[in-house]
């Protein structure tokens, strides 16, 4: 029923609609291009191929849209904390986690979601995965959904401490942008905290990893664990930031 | 002048009131700059190679010139002026004895400079941990021209973000729609901020050098590495004033015919 509500708010206005719309389109076609043309001119980067490169950031691409479609209310957070907004969720007889995080998904990225799910499998079945592969790599995209709540989780709970959401989001967005293309690209300690402090390797790379054969069962076991923990930690936070609500301007 | 001073003086001190907005909105800049940095120290890994015409120093100069370029050209509170427009604030403008295009080219230029000292800080500090070759441009004439090219881009930008400002005039539900297709959208992909634009295939490049993007940062940069010399720099320093003219002439256009049809909603 919210994202009824949702859709309907952002179909009745056509002209932002399509401007959303042509601009999410253009930044995906342009630096896909970019990438292509990079790696016409290059050959390979880090050891990975054209194809490999570009699964990387078919995959990074897939997380991050279904995640804005989910989570597009996180942005609206802030106003909702300013204002005092936030006490008629608290009194509403719905989880006010649910509706803060998934209270209003948005359509246009909903548009974009079919194309990029079928240019991904286009580019997967090209590495000739096995069906163990391919389920691990949904697995694993899943695990990276999970991390993704959880940083969103944490970020609103950020917003009810600090106020702080527009520019928490936002580096949300910057630091998992570093993972467009695959980690090993940066150098240490980068790497390193790419990979387990801000899990955006397990996230994003290493679904992709799981495609082209190359990741071990330890490391499965690993981002397992991390995707549980992180989840767990931003559920403990969330609660505890509750508990700092002042329930300001109300 | 004395008024436009005083403008200076409060956004400059308006900026750092808002202390970790403007903290968080630097950081952001260095997370943009090591994906772009990293990607093409991992291209150059060999320092002998030379792709696209660019060796490792004319690459990594080039990325580390990004975030200075972008400082000084993409800094701007005039983002703000469609805003004014649809809100009806506007009229609060209009009736005061000053000039609105020479207000926001004020608080435009307050904040640059505050954005170039940070960004001057950042660099320094990126620069010690991460050691990238650097190439130092000595030739007087050549940071003569760098610097006619920058004000150029400032100028560009400037009225890029009037003419859309304008556009809540007619839809003023579009106002952060028309910016986020240009300057999050266009103006990030065909400026040269994330790449040099010469690494597309020619057509490409000449589609893309006809627009005024790429002269708000591929231009300016490469001219600083001494790239774009003798007759191509002039022909290049007068498409970008070219621009300035066309985009001025347009604006004021645009904005008369805006002015008559302004209803100051709310305001």
């Amino acid at each position: 029923m919210m994202s009824v509500n949702s859709f309907s708010v952002v179909l009745g206005q056509k002209y932002a609609l399509i401007i959303f719309l042509t601009g999410k389109i253009f930044r995906f076609s342009f630096f896909f291009l970019f990438i292509y043309f990079l790696l016409k001119g290059t050959g390979q980067i880090a050891g990975y191929s054209s194809d490999q490169i570009i699964f990387f950031f078919l995959t990074f691409n897939i997380i991050e849209v279904v995640t804005q479609f989910l989570f597009r209310e996180v942005y609206k957070f802030r106003s909702m904390i300013i204002k005092g907004d936030f006490d008629l969720v608290l009194v509403k007889p719905v989880n006010s986690l649910f509706r803060v995080l998934m209270g209003g998904a948005d359509i246009i990225d909903l548009i974009t979601i079919p194309p990029l799910v079928i240019l991904t499998v286009i580019y997967g079945i090209s590495f000739h995965p096995a069906l163990a592969e391919v389920l691990i790599y949904l697995a694993l995209l899943m695990n990276g959904f999970l991390i993704a709540t959880a940083f969103h989780i944490t970020i609103l709970a950020f917003a009810i401490i600090t106020l702080e959401i527009d520019h928490a989001v936002m580096i949300y967005r910057d630091i998992t942008s570093l993972g467009k293309f695959p980690v090993d690209i940066y150098k240490e300690p980068l790497k390193g905290l790419l990979t387990y402090l801000v899990p955006v390797g397990i996230m994003v790379g290493l679904p992709a990893k799981a495609i082209m054969g190359l990741i071990t069962p330890v490391g499965i076991i690993i981002a397992i664990l991390i995707g549980v923990l992180s989840m767990f930690f931003a559920l403990r936070f969330w609660n505890f930031a509750l508990t700092k609500y002042t329930s300001a301007s109300s | 002048m004395r008024k436009y001073f005083h403008i200076f003086k409060i956004s400059f001190e308006e900026e750092l009131a808002y202390k970790w907005n403007f903290i968080l909105w630097r950081f952001r800049n260095v997370l943009q700059i090591f994906l772009t940095y990293f990607l093409w120290s991992t291209v150059y890994s060999d320092p002998t190679r030379q792709i696209f015409g660019y060796d490792r120093t004319e690459i990594l100069t080039y990325v580390f010139g990004i975030m200075i370029v972008r400082a000084l050209v993409l800094s701007a509170k005039a983002m703000s002026v469609g805003n004014d427009v649809a809100s009806g604030d506007l009229s609060n403008y209009l009736v005061k004895p000053m000039n609105y295009f020479k207000y926001w080219m004020t608080r435009d230029i307050a904040s640059k400079a505050l954005n170039l000292i940070f960004a001057s800080v950042e660099f320094a500090v990126l620069f010690i941990i991460l050691k990238p070759p650097f190439f130092f441009q000595k030739d007087f004439g050549v940071i003569l021209a760098f610097l006619v090219s920058i004000i150029l881009a400032m100028l560009i930008y400037f009225l890029i973000l009037f003419l859309l400002g304008s556009i809540p005039f007619w839809v003023p539900e579009i106002g952060w729609g028309s910016h986020f297709l240009v300057t999050v959208v266009i103006v990030e992909a065909l400026s040269g901020s994330l790449f040099p634009i010469n690494i597309l295939p020619e057509v490409l490049q000449s589609i893309i050098l006809a627009t005024p993007f790429p002269y708000l940062i591929y231009f300016p940069v490469q001219v600083y590495l001494g790239n774009i010399t003798g007759w191509a720099l002039f022909g290049g320093l007068l498409i970008a004033i070219s621009w300035v003219g066309v985009l001025w002439t347009f604006l004021n256009v645009v904005w008369q015919k805006g002015l008559k049809v302004y209803q100051s909603f709310g305001g």
